[in-house]
C-alpha cells in the first residue's frame, strides 16, 4: 500500500484522462434516490455523491444475471468451446462495503476450482474506490465491512482540500503516475485522514449485535416458532438475493439456438428463497418451506463463511432491507436472535 | 487478495468432454445401466475416480445432471452409470441409444468411501433403493481386492423384487462364501421368499464388532435418520460411519451453492461424509 495525496484541482483532469483512455464505469443519477453504475463518456454524467444503488456495481460487471459459459455445435461431431469474456474496464466510485462484497466473490470463485468466467473479467477490472454516504439501513461497521483494506487498485478519500489516496496495486500506481500529480502523504495528511474516518464512522446509525451469533444461531435453529415469526410475510420472491453484493447462487442450463445446430451452456442467477432451490429429481425438496429457506439464507450470510473464509458473507449494505416487499429486516432479525437467546 | 490463475489448463471448469454410450442394459422397470467412454482415448486412459465420486452428465441442448459412478475404479476402459428415469436429463438419457454422444465433466467430490482405511476391517454396506448405485463402485473394488478386507456384509432394501438392481452381480456374490447379502423388500410378490420390510430392520442382526468395522450407508434422505439410530444402538462409531448425501448439484465445482449444507458443500466436500463430520450439521440428515 502506498499513501499519496492529490490536490483537489487535479482531480477533474485525472478523471477526464481516465474517461478518455478507458472504458469507464461510474455512478450516475438514475432518479431522485437511486444511482446506477453505467458507462461514463463525459465527466458531467458522473455523480460520486451517491447513497443508493440497487444492483451492486461489482456484481453487475463481473457476474451477469445470465451468462454464456460454453458454446457447442452439434453435428456429426460435437464441438465444444468455452466462452470467456474479458475486457479492460475501470470501475470508479465503488464504496468500501461493495468492495468487500466483491472480495468475497473473488475468494469464492477462486476456491477449490477457478471460475475463468468470473476471474477473467475480474483481472481486467481496475477498481477505484471512494466512500459513499451510508443509508439508514446500512450496518456495515457491525459486519466489519465499512472499510476496504484490499480489493481496490486505488482508493480515493475526499478531504477538505485534497484527496487522500491509498494505492493497493502496481497497476493502480502506474495509472496514478501516468495521469495524476500526487505527493507522498505527510503526518499532517494522515491526521486529517484519521479525523475524517472518525467522522465518517459516526454516519452509520444502525448497529447489530452479531458477536455471539455464531453459537446462538445453533440454539435458535430448531426454534420453529421463532422462524415462523421471522418468515411470516416472506413471499419467496428472491429480491433479497438479486440485490445482495455477495449472493452468487446460479443455475446451469443448456439451450439450443433457433438454428438447432448451436447450443449453449448458460448460467443464470438463482435464488435460495424460491421453492425450487432445493428440489431434486424424483420430487424431494430439501428446503420445502419458507422458514427453512430464510433460515438457511441467514446461515449462509452470517455463519457459513466464518468457517470457510473467516468472514461474514454479509457486508451490511442494507439493500435487502430496502428491497424486501415484506419488510423482512436482517438487522432486526440478528438482534432478535440475540434477544431470544439472552432472555 | 492475490487472484489465483490457472495456467496448466486453459479450459473452463464448465466445459464437458465428449463421451459415447457404448452399452445400455435395463436393470429394472425404471433403471438402466450405461457404459460410457470418452471419445478421446487419452482422456479415457487418464480418467481416474474414487468410489463414491460423481460426474456431471450433459445432454447437449437439454441439460446437465449429476450421477454417481457405479463401476469398479480399476476398470479403465469405460465407466458405468446407473440412472433412474426421474428427471429431465435422466429421462432423455433413457431415450438415448447405444452410440449416442453425451458430455461429461468430472469426477467430482473430495469425499469418497475410504477404501484405504477400510483395509483389514469389516465392512458393512447399507443401501436403500437407488442408494446401491454409489456403493457398487466400492463393493466391486473390495471384491477385487478381497484379501485386504475382513468380513463384508451388504444390507439392501428395495421397494419390490422387480426394483432390485444389479441382480447379476448380487446373484454371483450370493454364491460366494466371502460376502453375505441380506435383501429386504417392502412389497413382496408371490415368488419372494426373502425378508420383508425396510432394511433398517436387518441391522440389529449384524454382529460385527463396532471397534473394527466401517459402515457405509446410501439411500433416500428419509432412510438416514432411522439407520443411524440402529447403528448407534450397535455402538458403531460416528467416525467410522460413512454416508453419501444427495443434493441438487448444478455445477459440481462448489460455485452454484445449491448443495450447501451449512459450511459443507456436498459437491466439493462430499458427496460422502463421515457421520462425525456432519453430526451436528443442521439439515444434513
Amino acid at each position: 500500500m502506498l499513501y499519496k495525496v492529490m490536490d483537489k484541482n487535479v482531480y477533474q483532469d485525472f478523471i477526464k484522462a481516465l474517461i478518455s483512455n478507458y472504458e469507464f464505469i461510474g455512478p450516475a443519477r438514475k432518479d431522485r434516490s437511486v444511482h446506477d453504475f453505467v458507462p461514463i463518456k463525459n465527466i458531467s454524467e458522473l455523480d460520486t455523491n451517491y447513497m443508493r444503488t440497487t444492483i451492486p456495481p461489482a456484481k453487475k460487471l463481473l457476474f451477469y444475471p445470465t451468462e454464456k459459459l460454453v458454446n457447442y455445435e452439434v453435428g456429426k461431431s460435437i464441438d465444444v468451446k468455452p466462452v470467456v469474456e474479458s475486457k479492460e474496464r475501470i470501475l470508479f466510485g465503488i464504496n468500501a462495503w461493495d468492495i468487500n462484497g466483491m472480495n468475497f466473490l473473488d475468494e469464492l470463485f477462486t476456491t477449490d476450482f477457478i471460475d475463468e468466467n468470473y476471474i477473467s473479467k475480474r483481472k481486467n477490472l481496475m477498481v477505484i474506490g471512494m466512500d459513499s454516504q451510508p443509508t439508514e439501513t446500512n450496518f456495515s461497521p457491525s459486519m466489519g465491512a465499512d472499510y476496504a483494506k484490499s480489493g481496490f487498485d486505488i482508493y480515493l478519500t475526499e478531504l477538505k482540500d485534497k484527496y487522500f489516496i491509498r494505492i493497493g496495486t502496481a497497476r493502480g500506481n502506474e495509472i496514478i503516475q501516468k495521469y495524476a500529480e500526487v505527493r507522498n502523504a505527510t503526518a499532517e495528511d494522515f491526521k486529517d485522514y484519521d479525523k475524517y474516518l472518525d467522522d465518517y464512522r459516526m454516519k452509520f446509525k444502525l448497529n447489530v449485535d452479531i458477536k455471539n451469533f455464531y453459537d446462538n444461531f445453533e440454539l435458535i435453529y430448531n426454534n420453529e416458532e421463532f422462524w415462523k415469526k421471522v418468515a411470516k410475510d416472506c413471499y419467496s420472491c428472491g429480491s433479497c438475493n438479486l440485490v445482495c453484493p455477495t449472493c452468487f447462487c446460479f443455475n446451469i442450463k443448456d439451450d439450443m439456438e433457433l438454428n438447432l445446430k448451436e447450443g449453449n451452456k448458460i448460467r443464470e442467477w438463482d435464488s435460495c428463497m424460491i421453492p425450487e432451490y432445493g428440489l431434486v429429481a424424483g420430487g424431494h425438496n430439501f428446503r420445502p418451506n419458507k422458514e427453512n429457506r430464510l433460515k438457511q439464507r441467514y446461515r449462509c450470510k452470517l455463519k457459513t463463511f466464518i468457517d470457510k473464509f473467516g468472514k461474514y458473507s454479509c457486508v451490511g449494505c442494507g439493500r435487502c432491507i430496502e428491497t424486501c416487499l415484506a419488510k423482512i429486516n436482517i438487522a432486526e432479525d440478528i438482534n432478535s436472535v440475540k434477544r431470544e437467546v439472552s432472555v | 487478495m492475490v487472484l489465483k490463475t490457472k495456467n496448466e489448463n486453459k479450459n473452463s471448469i464448465y466445459v464437458p468432454d465428449i463421451a459415447r454410450i457404448s452399452r445400455i442394459e435395463k436393470l429394472s422397470p425404471t433403471e438402466k445401466l450405461f457404459n460410457i467412454a470418452f471419445e478421446d482415448e487419452e482422456k479415457q486412459n487418464n480418467f481416474k475416480f474414487l468410489p463414491g465420486q460423481f460426474i456431471e452428465l450433459t445432454i447437449f441442448g437439454l441439460g446437465e445432471a449429476p450421477f454417481c459412478l457405479a463401476s469398479n475404479p480399476n476398470n479403465r476402459e469405460f465407466f458405468e452409470l446407473c440412472v433412474r428415469n426421474a428427471g429431465n436429463v435422466s429421462s432423455a438419457l433413457h431415450r438415448m441409444e447405444e452410440g449416442s454422444k453425451i458430455g461429461i465433466r468430472g469426477p467430482f467430490g473430495k469425499g469418497y468411501f475410504p477404501f484405504e482405511k477400510m483395509r483389514n476391517h469389516n465392512v458393512l454396506l447399507i443401501a436403500g433403493g437407488l442408494g446401491l448405485v454409489p456403493l457398487m463402485s466400492l463393493i466391486k473394488y473390495i471384491m477385487q481386492h478381497r484379501e485386504d478386507y475382513r468380513e463384508i456384509m451388504i444390507v439392501y432394501g428395495a421397494v419390490n423384487p422387480d426394483s432390485i438392481l444389479f441382480k447379476n452381480d448380487i446373484g454371483y456374490w450370493s454364491n460366494r462364501s466371502d460376502i453375505s447379502i441380506c435383501i429386504s423388500v417392502d412389497n413382496p410378490d408371490d415368488k419372494w421368499t426373502g425378508e420383508i420390510g425396510v432394511c433398517t430392520k436387518l441391522i440389529p442382526r449384524v454382529n460385527f464388532p463396532p471397534e473394527d468395522t466401517y459402515v457405509v450407508v446410501c439411500g433416500p434422505p428419509v432412510m438416514y435418520k432411522y439407520v443411524i439410530v440402529e447403528l448407534e444402538k450397535k455402538n458403531f462409531k460416528p467416525e467410522n460411519i460413512y454416508l453419501s448425501l444427495e443434493r441438487r448439484m448444478e455445477c459440481g465445482v462448489g460455485k452454484c451453492n445449491h448443495c450447501h449444507i451449512g459450511n459443507k458443500l456436498v459437491c466439493v466436500d462430499g458427496p460422502v461424509f463421515s457421520l462425525w463430520e456432519i453430526i451436528n450439521l443442521k439439515e444434513a440428515i
